[in-house]
């Protein structure tokens, strides 16, 4: 009974199955398109928040004499670091040559790791005293404000949308936002991407500029801005924009690439530090004066930054009046 | 040609019987006047002038006469025992057929996929976390992991073929195909972000981060999808070789009952209670009946263990494992992101209680204790709670570590494989879990073998027992009515 059921039901099959199975035809398999985790196409927008009219995002607080290493004032924002026994600093570890990890020992490096060890050496009379914490831009804020991390030094743009929610310290290096297109593309300029895709980081001021551009490009948002080089080289996107060092830094890894058009935004890299913690940033502006006037800052330049040409004069502090 | 007379049986006396035998013919000769061949008989002249239909109504009378007389339903009796038990007889042969190809296709070919598919998950999962935990250890990666990668990639792949041969499940297809189409690309986003890695280029661990969401987003997703689809083929095919043989069994009952009525009857009529033949036939389709029902019940029985002691252990096990390496995988990456890991780190605290909940003892691992029914199998599971617990105190103190700034040192206690790192922790729970997994495997296989030796020999056996009943039907009513001659 079963028998005659099961041959009856493969006949069928045999039947059903002749019609679509014929010689010539094409092959029931599309290509896999691989994407890195958290890709958002198209991107959506950070939420702005009104920023008041007479705001300059360069104005940061004057800073006063820094106290000398593993003496900070009692009671202060440095006192409780110091006793903590470490600087806990969130950075990025994808971003060449401002904050990478050095594949063959481990360890992140870069000019902004530099520059975070020099917070550390000015707080402890020792830069190893520090504890970096990697993120993505979008973590940055909300890192802050629940008090993960002391500071951030992550390719961070000063604006004064930013203002309202955490404190800057002076700009440490001045940025632009430019692209990144493979070398066999006819893009020269951002007016050039109208309808096309364009990558950055989500929850980055390069993504808000992507999409307030004339030309209407796509904008695609992804985890890290790195993730878009990796779209980009995939032929996924069109091209990358996000701040000409860091694109400096992408075409540096990969020679078939390269950074055009003029910078459509202006970038200027603050390090961020809590709104409660006015203290701090007052003594990281001293730490940052210290650093351009003795040299330190240039030695960090040329160290990790040298392929973007020589040093040039370290950004000049701005203060609230 | 011995047959037993009354006197021996009887209590009443001798005449008792006859008369007996005489009341038992007054029915039906207290029907006759009412049945259909008197009257018939009388009015056919005037109502059926046409003499065709005369003729029938005529043969029909001298056939339901005929009927009537003893010989005419000894005639019927046979006939209706003869159709019985080779109805029987051919139902019960099929059934045993039919269940003992289902469960040599449940060993030969459902339980192996199960355990491929169960493979292809482990080595997909495999290499991931090895890659990962190759990228931690950075720059040149240990040859170790390299080769780990590479067993992992033909186990998979060896895993693939035999599924994609095998699973006939129509559930199966679309998955096989998916893996199919991912795994290289998945393997070449590795290479190039190994390539990338050896040049010290952050882009490495983005193509990394790329090859883990294909993995996690795409790959893991099929390969469980496989594998639901071939446990499905095996639960059915399980249910089907321990089905009742819902036609046979019934058949050979009422053959079984027919032959003793036949016998009551025989009894009745004349004035012998036994007659070899009948005798003989209801013996061999009792012997029929109980074979069929034991062996039927013996192999029902042993696919019930194979399932209970052997497949349900191994998925146990296999879930175990894969928990594990999950596991292992989120600590790693933990320490890839650096700080911004705590979905990894929430997902590992997850996925730890799934393995053994929240004392050490629950979860899968507790599961597969309470089901272990050796003592070979009770060790291995209590060797892999003993490893987790280790497992979780070392994990403590890699986040503490962390934590607190000492990502070197974090680093090292992770990937380690000697006995005091996590790495060699895991990889001693991956072996007692591997072993479970092989022990449930044995047991699975030793129960359908022994389901299959149940219904060894039955088919044979019942096409004898059937042939002795039509025999014994034949000649014992055959001798009865060439008495009536």
């Amino acid at each position: 009974m079963r028998k005659v059921a099961v041959a009856l039901a493969a006949l069928a099959l045999l039947a059903g199955c002749s019609a679509p199975q014929q010689w010539g035809a094409p092959p029931d398999s599309k290509p896999v398109q691989p994407r890195p985790a958290g890709v958002q196409d198209p991107a959506v927008l950070p939420s702005s928040s009104a920023a008041p009219a007479n705001c300059d995002p360069l104005a940061s607080l004057r800073p006063g004499a820094l106290p000398p290493p593993g003496q900070p004032p009692a009671g202060s924002s440095m006192a409780k670091i110091v006793q903590r026994g470490r600087l806990i600093v969130g950075v990025s570890q994808n971003t060449y040559l401002f904050g990478h990890r050095d594949s063959r020992t481990g360890e992140l490096v870069g000019f902004e790791i530099d520059l975070a060890r020099e917070v550390a050496r000015a707080l402890f009379g020792d830069p190893t005293k520090i504890q970096f914490r990697a993120m993505s831009a979008a973590e940055r804020i909300p890192a802050l404000k629940n008090g993960e991390v002391d500071l951030v030094v992550r390719a961070m743009t000063m604006t004064c949308d930013r203002w309202q929610e955490i404190s800057f310290s002076t700009e440490y290096f001045t940025g632009g936002q430019r692209l990144l297109v493979p070398v066999d593309s006819p893009v020269k300029s951002i007016d050039d991407l109208g309808g096309k895709k364009v990558c950055a980081a989500a929850g980055s001021t390069n993504i808000t500029a992507i999409a307030a551009a004339k030309s209407k490009p796509i904008p695609v948002a992804a985890t890290d801005a790195l993730d878009c080089m990796v779209l980009l080289q995939q032929g996924q996107i069109d091209a990358v924009s996000t701040d000409d060092a860091i694109l400096a830094g992408f075409a540096a890894q990969d020679p078939a690439t390269h950074v055009v058009g003029p910078a459509f935004a202006a970038a200027p890299y603050g390090i961020g530090i809590g709104k409660a913690n006015a203290d701090l940033v007052r003594f990281v502006n001293g730490v940052l004066e210290k650093v351009r006037a003795d040299g330190t800052w240039t030695a960090i330049y040329q160290r990790w930054l040298s392929s973007l040409g020589p040093a040039p004069a370290p950004p000049v502090a701005r203060y609230q009046a | 040609m011995a047959t037993v007379h009354t006197p021996l049986h009887a209590a009443p006396g001798p005449a008792a019987p006859q008369q007996r035998a005489a009341n038992r013919s007054d029915p039906a000769a207290a029907v006759a006047p009412r049945s259909p061949a008197v009257p018939l008989d009388r009015r056919a002249p005037s109502r059926l002038p046409d003499r065709p239909l005369g003729a029938r109504v005529g043969l029909r009378r001298r056939a339901l006469a005929w009927l009537r007389r003893t010989p005419g339903i000894l005639a019927l009796m046979t006939a209706v025992l003869v159709g019985l038990g080779v109805a029987a007889g051919t139902a019960g042969i099929g059934a045993v057929r039919e269940r003992a190809a289902l469960v040599s296709g449940v060993a030969a070919a459902n339980g192996p996929l199960v355990l491929a598919a169960q493979d292809l998950y482990r080595a997909l999962s495999d290499a991931d976390a090895t890659v990962a935990s190759a990228f931690l250890l950075g720059g040149a990666e240990p040859a170790a992991l390299r080769t780990r990668y590479r067993e992992d990639l033909a186990a998979a792949s060896d895993a693939l073929v035999r599924l994609a041969g095998g699973a006939t499940a129509e559930a199966a297809a679309a998955p096989t195909r998916r893996i199919a189409a991912n795994l290289p690309v998945y393997t070449g986003l590795v290479e190039t972000a190994r390539t990338l890695n050896r040049q010290d280029l952050p882009l490495g661990a983005a193509y990394l981060r790329e090859a883990s969401a294909l993995m996690r987003d795409a790959l893991l997703p099929a390969a469980q999808d496989l594998y639901l689809a071939v446990s499905a083929q095996l639960a059915t095919a399980r249910d089907d070789a321990s089905a009742v043989p819902w036609l046979a069994l019934p058949l050979a009952l009422l053959s079984l009952i027919g032959l003793v009525a036949a016998q009551v009857f025989l009894a009745r009529r004349t004035n012998r209670v036994f007659n070899v033949g009948l005798v003989a036939a209801t013996a061999a389709a009792l012997v029929a009946v109980l074979w069929l029902g034991v062996a039927w019940f013996g192999a029902a029985g042993h696919l019930s263990a194979s399932r209970r002691d052997g497949s349900a252990q191994v998925e146990l096990f296999a879930q175990a494992r894969i928990a594990a390496l999950q596991a292992r995988g989120d600590e790693s990456l933990t320490l890839v992101a650096r700080g911004a890991g705590a979905a990894f780190e929430k997902r590992f605290t997850e996925t730890m209680k799934r393995l053994a909940g929240d004392d050490g003892t629950g979860g899968l691992l507790g599961q597969a204790r309470a089901r272990a029914t050796d003592g070979a199998s009770r060790a291995a599971v209590d060797q892999a709670i003993a490893d987790v617990k280790q497992w979780r105190d070392l994990h403590k103190r890699i986040r503490e570590l962390d934590d607190s700034g000492r990502y070197p040192e974090a680093v090292t206690l992770a990937v380690g494989a000697d006995e005091a790192s996590a790495g060699g922790v895991f990889n001693r729970l991956d072996e007692d879990l591997a072993r479970g997994l092989t022990d449930g495997g044995d047991r699975f296989a030793r129960e359908v073998r022994a389901a299959g030796t149940a219904l060894r020999g039955v088919a044979g056996g019942l096409g004898v027992l059937m042939t002795l009943v039509l025999v014994g039907v034949l000649v014992g009513l055959g001798q009865r009515v060439l008495e009536y001659r």
